[in-house]
């Protein structure tokens, strides 16, 4: 029945994260549930930038959500989960979850910060894009900043708009609520003319539409670094295709699993490679390469020596053929 | 001939603002593509002629580029004021002309000189103290940071 | 690279504590700049001895550098600054250095926190208070004067815009050879555009994209050294007139052993959860030659560093003038 049992290991995605309870579950509308989570034994939670995301585990696979609160000092953490029918089956295990269920969450990521030093901002959500859009507003109103916010929904489906509403005041000046595209097309091109300078703009929503807002802005003269849009995942790298690895002078072979480091794989056969940052920058993990392409994803390395192919860093570096052979 | 300053800047503008400081004049200035422009010209950067052009930003909307001409003390000094105002890199042409005296920041005794000298010392107007001309600049301050040029050297 | 098996010397126990917890930066005969990041609060053995438990240290010279630095700021207040789109991220650093001390120092210290309501002891200086986050008026001089009364680390923060980072906000009393404010608003490129070898060797682009790329809550360290004559920890652009000419000198003091100090910063980075503006602590041990020469592989190890250095090195860490002499006295024992 609950989620847990449905978990026979912990994702690498989610591994040195937490595990959480769930507290609440309440239904935003038809298709969108919030789920509240917090730590099993109560207390505070990792702070977080506004705009965050959270990985959370569902059976085998993860994904990630908006967090919807301020991100400052939280005892927990919000979530909303738009069912999607035709997804990897994510949104729906979500949308199961009851009072009591544990999932397994890593720490909140950040890739869609609010800027420091805008004046002003401008919010642009669609849909279930009010997740972290929202985070942004309560995060305005909190520092004593000012936002402003664009809300396009269907008609009676918009979720956490009551929330919005109730953060009126001297922080959320104005919250515009659109059900049709030709109102939106006239408030966000008014918009668009009207801001003070010094406002930034963050978009959040389906890709086209993120992308029609941008367009539009750009072409009203808007800097590239004023535009802010959600983009999941954005500054991790991806778990990568799994390969193998032949180590010549052992005649060892071994799998290298997605999401599992070509360093960490050695590391657990026993082989010792020094290592310090295991980030791709400090250099000390490097091998050396003698068949395959290595896939490199480090910093250390110059372009020169990447495309030489003999050497890579394990920590982070994968391949792009399916066997590598390496020194070792 | 640019209108004077600090009227017939319309509500909301989102054109070129086209500043220039001492002789330089505007033919200096690039054609802006048709788009709208607002002229302005200083004498120099004064906190007077600084907090005009700040409350012109303050008038105008995202959109807006500015493009400074003139001495370089001058246009970076504006420059600072404009990022003030949340003005961002991107939005700001600077057109310094190629001569003309820099600011030496002394962090003995945190007093900026005016370098008319093209050297590699100047002494510091503040403390008196010859400062060697670091090529470290600081673009907040619009200046140069200088250091004593002759401690490590035997009494 | 390789790496080094590090054996702690069986005589190293009979060691005073200021060279069992000193920070021996290197690893070999040989130092070049590197980026030498690991992750934080990884004990990290010596031949004589270990450091590195902690993210804030705290040691004998506690309470003294804390006087220090509260003379160095009452002289020159441009030693302290925050730009004002920083505030958050100053509350955000003293937040998470508090609860990270309460954690390491549970006898001496402890910090709790609800909602925006903070509560910290601090029994080292017999010290109780409380304050409101995002108050800045809820401390006597602000936050950031505040948490440079609770550690010995220099505090630098850096704000994270338009994929680069910028110097602003930052309470530096020690610096070494640098002029925090004179930099204060620099990006990452600005700052390091004096330091030469840097730019060839591609060091600052790639700290920056992993300085980028690093999430709220990771912490990583590395270390940088260079010399001090005279136990002196501001040896800032700002006082260097007072310590510039002892450079000239030290070569033919018969008291070099006891006057030149190795000069080791352990560097923190550390992006905070709540302002994601990446927190860079600096905190200075210093330790003179005569105590180095009391642990042989010390002694031999920086006496062919300061030899083999090459003259820009020597030249921008300023310790060209002297640091043959120091490298016979260290090979010659």
């Amino acid at each position: 029945m609950t989620a847990i049992a449905l978990q026979p290991r912990v994702h690498p995605a989610v591994e040195g994260g937490l595990q959480l309870e769930v507290t609440n579950v309440s239904r935003e509308t038809e298709s969108i549930v919030s789920i509240t989570m917090a730590a099993p034994e109560g207390g505070r939670l990792p702070s977080y930038v506004p705009g965050s995301h959270l990985v959370v585990q569902w059976g085998n696979g993860v994904n990630a959500y908006s967090l919807t609160g301020s991100g400052n000092a939280p005892s927990e953490y919000s979530i909303s989960v738009l069912r999607v029918g035709e997804g990897a089956g994510g949104s729906l295990a979500m949308h199961r979850l009851c009072v009591g269920d544990r999932v397994y969450v890593a720490r909140p990521r950040s890739a869609f910060a609010p800027a420091s030093t805008a004046t002003h901002h401008l919010l642009v959500a669609a849909g279930i894009g009010i997740t972290p859009v929202l985070s942004h507003a309560r995060a305005a109103v909190e520092r004593d900043s000012t936002a402003t916010m664009i809300y396009v929904h269907r008609p009676d489906a918009g979720a956490h708009v009551a929330e919005a509403r109730e953060l009126l005041g001297p922080g959320l000046i104005a919250l515009v609520e659109c059900t049709d595209r030709g109102s939106f097309q006239n408030v966000l091109a008014e918009a668009l003319i009207t801001q003070p300078v010094g406002t930034h703009l963050y978009v959040c929503g389906p890709v086209v539409f993120m992308d029609a807002v941008l367009e539009e802005a750009r072409g009203h003269g808007w800097s590239s670094a004023r535009l802010h849009s959600e983009a999941f995942g954005a500054a991790e790298l991806d778990a990568g295709e799994p390969f193998t690895v032949h180590l010549a002078r052992s005649g060892v072979r071994l799998e290298v699993p997605a999401g599992v480091s070509l360093l960490e794989t050695l590391e657990t056969a026993g082989q010792s490679i020094p290592n310090m940052c295991r980030k791709g920058i400090c250099g000390e993990c490097v091998l050396p390469v003698l068949r395959g392409a290595p896939q490199h994803r480090d910093l250390y390395l110059s372009e020169q020596e990447k495309a030489a192919n003999n050497t890579m860093m394990s920590c982070v570096s994968r391949s792009n053929d399916p066997e590598l052979e390496l020194d070792l | 001939m640019p209108p004077a300053a600090g009227n017939g800047l319309e509500p909301g503008f989102r054109g070129v603002i086209c500043v220039s400081f001492g002789s330089s004049d505007d033919t200096a200035l690039p054609d802006t593509n048709g788009q709208p422009r607002y002229d302005l010209h200083f004498e120099s950067a004064t906190a007077e002629s600084l907090s005009e052009l700040k409350s012109v930003l303050s008038g105008s909307r995202v959109g807006v580029r500015l493009i400074l001409a003139g001495p370089p003390t001058d246009i970076r000094a504006a420059a600072a004021a404009a990022a003030d105002c949340g003005l961002l890199g991107e939005e700001v042409t600077l057109l310094p002309q190629e001569t003309g005296p820099r600011f030496v920041y002394c962090p003995h005794c945190l007093t900026t000189t005016v370098d008319e000298a093209a050297g590699t010392e100047v002494k510091c107007q503040g403390c008196a103290t010859t400062l060697t001309i670091a090529d470290h600049f600081s673009r907040r301050r619009g200046a140069y940071l200088g250091y004593s040029a002759h401690a490590e050297e035997a009494a | 690279m390789s790496s080094t098996i590090i054996e702690t010397d069986p005589d190293a126990a009979l060691l005073p504590e200021r060279i069992r917890r000193f920070p021996f930066p290197f690893a070999s005969d040989t130092y070049r700049y590197s980026a030498n990041v690991e992750p934080a609060t990884k004990t990290a053995p010596t031949e004589a001895g270990a450091w590195g438990a902690h993210l804030v240290d705290i040691d004998e010279h506690y309470l003294d550098e804390l006087a220090e630095r509260a003379k160095v700021l009452t002289r020159d207040p441009s030693r302290v600054n925050v730009l004002p789109h920083m505030r958050t991220a100053v509350w955000d650093a003293l937040t998470t250095l508090l609860s990270s001390m309460a954690e390491d120092y549970p006898d001496t210290m402890s910090f709790h926190r609800e909602g925006n309501i903070c509560r910290w002891r601090n029994g080292l200086q017999n010290l109780e208070v409380e304050f409101t986050v995002g108050d800045d008026s809820s401390l006597p001089e602000g936050p950031l004067r505040f948490l440079g009364t609770q550690i010995q680390d220099d505090i630098i923060l850096l704000d994270i815009r338009e994929d680069t980072l910028w110097l602003d906000a930052g309470l530096v009393t020690f610096a070494a050879d640098w002029s925090f404010a004179f930099d204060v608003g620099m990006n990452f490129l600005e700052i390091h555009h004096p330091v030469p070898r840097v730019k060839e060797e591609r060091i600052t682009s790639r700290a920056e994209q992993f300085l980028l790329r690093l999430q709220p809550g990771e912490q990583f360290r590395r270390t940088n050294w260079t010399m001090t004559i005279g136990r002196r920890m501001d040896t800032s652009t700002e006082t260097y007139p007072e310590w510039g000419p002892d450079r000239t000198t030290i070569a033919d003091d018969p008291a070099m052993p006891e006057k030149l100090h190795l000069r080791v910063e352990v560097q923190h980075l550390i992006r905070l959860p709540h302002s994601g503006a990446l927190l860079f602590l600096v905190r200075t041990h210093l330790l003179p030659l005569t105590d180095i020469a009391r642990v042989p592989a010390w002694r031999e190890k920086m006496g062919h560093v300061l030899a083999e250095l090459p003259d820009d090195m020597a030249e921008y860490k300023g310790i060209i003038r002297y640091r043959k002499a120091a490298s016979d006295w260290l090979l010659a024992r």
